[in-house]
């Protein structure tokens, strides 16, 4: 087997995993994926360690993703932590709300427009009328318009 | 001079150099940045339908030229094969945890993408650590799920998911960086005529990393060599332990279990 072109392969996949998780922790604003970008970041450099490892015929590029996963699970175990909290404070996973954090000089990051959201509105079947129509109070019609 | 086998070795390893560096040129990774910004830019949120559809479009053709210009088969076909497989699997999978703006779905996604993870970790010669990942994400994306579920606006309805913050800006960042990196070890691995990085042949690795008794030879090195450095990450997790209890506890601003057991009251 040709280990040179293993090792680039395995080299790519792992830059392309630490993009994707760069990106996503750079715009998302939702906490709890920022936690997952930064999750798969690790997770990018451990694929280049393992090929390095296989490469140099070394363990320890083995031995170090097995360190890599200890420090994701301290990482989980507090950064879920802060999220708890700052979502007890806040009430929301929006992570914008948090920016009075950064240096004061900065100006405000305003929300965008809002792109209109689609609320599908449920169409429920008609049964054609059958039988003595019963009395009922305009309530009550209100509610089983629904049923 | 050339009937030794090593100067044999050294001349068929320059070959096979050669052969593997005979493409993929600056201008074909060039154009897979601007194809991977554009799709990821629109893939993005805010997204509707059609971006999200050229969005994907642009962002697989970036990924094939990427892959065109960078994958390179290492002589074994099936191998090869379950590596296209495997690799396609998990970047897909990743770009859909970055981009999907529905939390669960991208839990969904991050937990495909750990299993095509664990995969290119076996067929890597790391067994352990195909399955070792298998093992401790499951529990951590089902503490996602659960958080989530608890916390989140679980149909994706939320305003801060459906916006995403300055777009344009990382989006270009994350594939430049990307970039960058392939083209250095591209250069690196690219020695010409002289000789190759040397790499283990094939009887080294069958004896090292690749023999049998993998667990064994891993918990050897684990516990011998690098034995210090557990104790470390034992420490490490033990800090973090507290680390996490005391943060959740003493939130300031929040009332504090123990001030309210001074108080009588029940937490």
């Amino acid at each position: 087997m040709n280990e040179l072109a293993l090792l680039q392969n395995y080299l790519t996949i792992g830059s392309l995993l630490f993009g994707f998780g760069l990106v996503g922790f750079l715009c998302r604003r939702n906490m709890i994926v920022m936690f997952l970008s930064a999750e798969m970041m690790l997770l990018g450099v451990s694929i280049s360690l393992v090929g390095w490892g296989r490469f140099h015929n070394d363990f320890g590029g083995q031995v170090l993703t097995i360190f890599v996963l200890a420090v994701a699970a301290c990482e989980a175990a507090v950064a879920l932590a802060v999220v708890l909290v700052l979502y007890r404070r806040s009430g929301s996973l929006d992570v914008v709300l948090w920016q009075r954090l950064r240096e004061s000089s900065l100006p405000d990051y305003v929300d965008e427009e809002l792109p209109e959201e689609v609320t599908p509105t449920p169409t429920w079947p008609q049964l054609p009328p059958a039988g003595v129509r019963p009395e009922i109070t305009p309530q009550e019609e209100r509610e089983r318009a629904h049923v | 001079m050339n009937d030794t086998p090593a100067s044999d070795a050294a001349v068929s390893a320059v070959e096979a150099t050669a052969q593997t560096f005979d493409r993929g040129d600056v201008g074909w990774i060039a154009v897979a940045v601007v194809t991977g910004t554009l799709g990821l830019w629109l893939l993005l949120p805010p997204s509707g339908a059609k971006r999200r559809l050229s969005g994907m479009v642009l962002m697989i053709a970036a990924l094939a030229v990427l892959g065109a210009a960078r994958l390179i088969p290492v002589g074994d076909w099936g191998y090869d094969a379950m590596y296209a497989v495997l690799s396609g699997l998990t970047v897909v999978a990743a770009v859909s945890t970055v981009t999907f703006r529905n939390p669960v779905y991208c839990a969904i996604w991050f937990a495909l993408t750990l299993l095509g993870i664990a995969g290119l970790f076996l067929i890597d010669g790391a067994q352990f650590l195909g399955v070792a990942i298998v093992v401790v994400y499951a529990g951590a994306i089902l503490v996602m799920f659960l958080f989530v579920l608890m916390l989140a606006n679980p149909s994706g309805r939320a305003a801060y998911d459906r916006l995403s913050w300055e777009p344009w800006i990382a989006a270009p960042v994350g594939v430049l960086l990307v970039a960058i990196v392939t083209l250095t070890y591209h250069q690196a691995f690219d020695t010409g005529d002289t000789a190759p990085l040397p790499s283990a042949s094939t009887e080294a690795l069958a004896d090292g990393v690749l023999a049998n008794q993998h667990v064994a030879r891993l918990g050897n090195q684990l516990f011998g060599r690098y034995l210090v450095d557990v104790e470390v990450a034992g420490v490490l997790l033990l800090v973090a332990l507290v680390a996490a209890s005391a943060i959740v506890a003493a939130a300031p601003g929040e009332p504090n279990n123990s001030k309210r057991a001074a108080r009588g009251e029940r937490p």
